[in-house]
């Protein structure tokens, strides 16, 4: 019985959302968004239970004294500092860069999203050197396509050779889209397969497991 | 008093009457210029009207609409056309314009239409302030209960559905099927074992996606089957959640895996846990842990953006195996770069029947496959039709190209 | 007995295996000389950037107004706003108008400094020359309001002043009405929304500028016509730039070409360390 219940509303709503897809009707139209809304509405109740787990894994940290729990002292002091602060400046805020709560997202979460952002610069290089190996028949493609994309990528590739540009937009527009079009249809197709194991009851996983 | 009357009367009766115009007629403007009565200005000759206007319902919409079609005027020198409409009461027609197009188009779309109105449009012809004026046909604009233009989807599903159904019951009648091999599928038993022997944690992240999209549905099935088998070699399993609603099913659904394997007690809820939403801030969370709790093993499946390679590149550091996958085609460069083994788009949604192996779920992949198939041999078949039917004496392939696209 | 002492690595393994500190070493100095040493590079100008050109031109000359939406994160900032600015400095300068919004919700401050910074540059006056609408919630209903009527959607723009009271939004009611869309988006929501909603309902032309990792995925719409035109990345942006200034338009600051240098550099410099990598691999593999 516990299971069922969710089965069931997995399969009606599956079968309604479907056939909703094919009903331009402005009474179709209402039920999409009355749907739309309640999805929304869920994870904003998920973000409540969200937090609690955060606070909660944090506590535990501390409280045993765990590897790292100073860390957790950081996170849950910086959680409440930015709930409070958020909670006294209001919505008001969101259009004057001189709150606080839109000085302190300015200047700390910014540039800290930034700076992990950037890293990514020095892990290109890093990945590149030890994965860029010309091992086999397929790697030395592989090699050789993306150094003509690299270079016909940046000014300086057109300074050495004029084709660069023209080569790498043309690998760029055929075989990558082609490749790119051929696993998108193939997404496109299994996640059909996926849907309908799950409206089915087939594919239990998301139940939490168990038959 | 009489006299003035009279007079008033007299006027009216040479006074020219006001013009109505008509549909199909043209609006003569006359130009009240300066200078004596034989200097007065010449009526401007107005344009021929537009023919054939027609008005319908536009098809296969929610209502609110019009679509207006017309031949064009004649006259080729046109400025434009303006078009008009009037609400169909009692009563005469009162005309509100609704749009001036330029003279090369032949249509126009009213997406401001009452479904409880009947309308009468008008195009006008315009020249010099002179036009040439037709009246449509009286229409109604309302909504439709199946969109015909989506046909082709439903002969699709029809297609795949029939399959996935057909070979799931042939599963079930104990008809063995066979699936390809997918080399990091294979090597879950291996990695798993690995983090066992070295006496270090498994690290699964779901991805940053939410629990609507199907890559994060896969993820947690496989997390499933993942957790099965740690909770059997008591194994640590660290999942750090992106999004909040996917955090509690994640819990639930290695506290399940615990309890199917006969170990309940072994279960962690500390280990599956909620860290942000946002992006970056996941990313070095996720790092961190990397980098303190030094897993064995990283599983890195479900939906990844920008962050991918950050993830990834950690795990190399730390001299983790890895096993990645996502549907999002951008990041698989850099999983198939920084990973051991990288399950590619549908590899990660076959997953989880890869791996439990239940005759239902595998039914249901060589089910897809094979209306993939269909639907594959169907495309080739229209373009090349399409192709050849740019030969001489072949055009009648373009009739076949268009039923198969339809 | 001695314990066995670690092989030494000969000069072809070492080539084959750098430490990668050194490695971001290099890339650091790499990318960090040209940007101190300011070098310049030219930059060809292609197709698709010259087309959303001559689009924001073909503006000036018919009179129409032009919606930017900044659908990007200060994550993405390098890479979006040099797009943005050169774009917004364009338009400025052939006294184009310009509606500006986002469906971001965290690009909502990038948005307002972009307008700020160059409206400023040209002496540009708000709800005459430019209008901020800020940030709506729920994409589809935003684009789908504006395609409608514009101030039911916006009723007050982001400095909380009624549509009805700007100058120049009394002629411009819907988004029809608009010359040119151009969104500047790292993600989604972005530009397919707008191609889904406004280009492929309202017929408004449409023109992207997206990340150089997401370009690839705008070339069909590119191929299709149903963009316009395309910006793709910080190589985009230093195009757009480079006809600013061949055009004259004047410019505070140029970060995309400033930039270029560094990033042609750091290309190269993976290359030659891929090659290296590639050499020491096989020479080392050959001794054995």
């Amino acid at each position: 019985m516990q299971r069922q219940i969710p089965l069931t509303i997995v399969l009606v709503m599956g079968i309604v959302m479907m056939v909703q897809f094919f009903i331009p009707h402005p009474i179709s139209r209402s039920l999409f968004e009355l749907v739309n809304k309640w999805a929304r509405l869920i994870g904003v109740f998920a973000l409540i239970l969200g937090a609690g787990s955060l606070i909660f894994y944090h506590l535990t940290k501390i409280q045993r004294k765990a590897k790292g729990w100073g860390f957790s002292i950081v996170a849950l002091t910086s959680l409440a500092f930015m709930t409070v602060v958020g909670w006294l400046a209001g919505p008001r805020s969101m259009g004057n860069p001189a709150a606080l709560y839109q000085v302190i997202y300015a200047n700390v979460q910014v540039p800290l999203g930034a700076s992990m952002f950037a890293i990514l610069a020095f892990y290109i290089v890093s990945a590149s050197y030890r994965a860029f190996r010309a091992r086999n028949r397929e790697a030395t493609i592989l090699l050789v396509a993306a150094f003509l994309v690299m270079l016909g990528s940046v000014p300086l590739g057109k300074d050495i050779w004029d084709h660069f540009p023209k080569i790498s937009d043309m690998l760029l527009k055929i075989p990558n889209m082609a490749a790119k079009r051929g696993i998108t249809f193939g997404i496109g197709l299994a996640g059909t397969g996926v849907a309908l194991r799950i409206i089915l009851g087939i594919e239990r996983g998301w139940l939490g497991g168990g038959k | 008093m009489n006299l003035l009357v009279t007079l008033l009367l007299l006027i009216g009766a040479v006074a020219p009457p006001a013009t109505t115009t008509a549909p199909g007629e043209a609006t003569p403007i006359v130009s009240s210029g300066t200078g004596t009565d034989s200097a007065a200005s010449a009526p401007v000759t107005p344009p021929l009207p537009p023919t054939k206007v027609r008005a319908y319902d536009t098809p296969n919409d929610g209502g609110k609409s019009i679509n207006l079609e017309w031949q064009p005027s004649p006259d080729k020198d046109i400025e434009g056309y303006l078009v008009l409409r009037a609400v169909l009461g009692a009563g005469e027609l009162k005309f509100d314009s609704l749009d001036f197009l330029p003279g090369s188009e032949n249509s126009f779309v009213d997406e401001r239409a009452d479904d409880k109105q009947r309308y009468v449009y008008r195009v006008a012809a315009v020249r010099s302030a002179a036009q040439g004026n037709a009246d449509s046909n009286p229409v109604r604009s309302a909504p439709q209960w199946f969109n015909a233009d989506l046909f082709n989807i439903i002969v699709a599903m029809a297609i795949i559905f029939f399959f996935i159904l057909y070979y799931i019951y042939h599963a079930r009648k104990g008809k063995q099927l066979f699936i390809r091999r997918i080399a990091g599928l294979d090597a879950v038993e291996e990695a798993v074992g690995r983090a066992t022997e070295m006496g270090r944690p498994i690290l699964f992240v779901p991805g940053i996606g939410d629990i609507g999209q199907v890559a994060t549905i896969a993820s947690l099935n496989i997390l499933g089957e993942i957790a099965k088998k740690t909770a059997q070699y008591g194994t640590a399993l660290i999942v750090p959640n992106r999004d909040p609603i996917v955090f509690p099913i994640a819990r639930e659904m290695v506290k399940e895996a615990h309890t199917k394997v006969g170990r309940p007690d072994t279960f962690k809820p500390d280990n599956i846990f909620f860290v942000t939403t946002e992006q970056f801030a996941y990313a070095a969370a996720v790092d961190g842990i990397m980098v303190r709790d030094k897993p064995a093993t990283n599983f890195l499946l479900g939906i990844f953006f920008a962050e991918s390679l950050i993830l990834a590149e950690t795990g190399t550091m730390v001299g983790a195996i890895q096993i990645a996958g996502t549907d999002q085609i951008t990041q698989l460069p850099f999983f198939i770069t920084a990973c051991d083994y990288t399950l590619i788009g549908e590899e990660l949604y076959a997953a989880s029947a890869y791996l439990a192996r239940e005759p239902l779920l595998l039914g249901s992949l060589v089910g897809q496959d094979y209306g993939k198939m269909i639907i594959v041999i169907v495309a080739v078949l229209g373009s090349a039709l399409y192709l050849l039917s740019a030969l001489k004496g072949l055009n009648w392939l373009t009739v076949v190209s268009r039923i198969l696209k339809t | 007995m001695t314990a066995n002492a670690p092989e030494k690595k000969t000069f072809w393994q070492w080539l084959a295996t750098i430490d990668r500190r050194i490695l971001y070493l290099v890339m650091c100095l790499v990318v960090v000389i040209p940007l101190i040493a300011m070098l310049r590079s030219t930059v060809e100008v292609t197709s698709p950037v010259q087309d959303v050109f001559n689009a924001i031109e073909s503006l000036a000359v018919h009179q129409k107004p032009l919606l930017v939406s900044v659908d990007f994160d200060p994550t993405s900032r390098a890479e979006m706003y040099p797009m943005l600015t050169a774009i917004l400095r364009h338009a400025f300068a052939r006294r184009v108008k310009v509606v500006e919004l986002g469906i971001w919700q965290t690009g909502f401050g990038l948005a307002q400094r972009a307008l700020n910074e160059t409206a400023t540059e040209y002496g540009m006056k708000y709800g005459e020359d430019y209008v901020f609408l800020g940030f709506k919630v729920g994409v589809d209903a935003v684009i789908l309001g504006m395609g409608e009527n514009i101030k039911k959607t916006f009723p007050v723009d982001a400095r909380k002043i009624p549509l009805d009271s700007s100058p120049m939004m009394s002629s411009i009611r819907k988004l029809s009405d608009f010359g040119l869309i151009v969104s500047i988006s790292a993600g989604t929501p972005g530009y397919q929304d707008w191609l889904l909603y406004a280009q492929a309902r309202y017929h408004v032309r449409t023109a992207a500028g997206t990340t150089a990792v997401s370009a690839a995925d705008a070339y069909p719409y590119l191929g299709s016509g149903q963009l316009t035109g395309l910006l793709a990345g910080m190589k985009g942006a230093a195009e757009y730039e480079a006809l600013d200034a061949q055009h004259g338009f004047k410019q505070a600051s140029t970060l995309a070409s400033t930039a270029m240098p560094a990033l042609s550099y750091a290309h190269i410099a993976i290359i030659i360390l891929v090659i290296i990598g590639n050499i020491g691999f096989f020479a080392s593999r050959r001794r054995k």
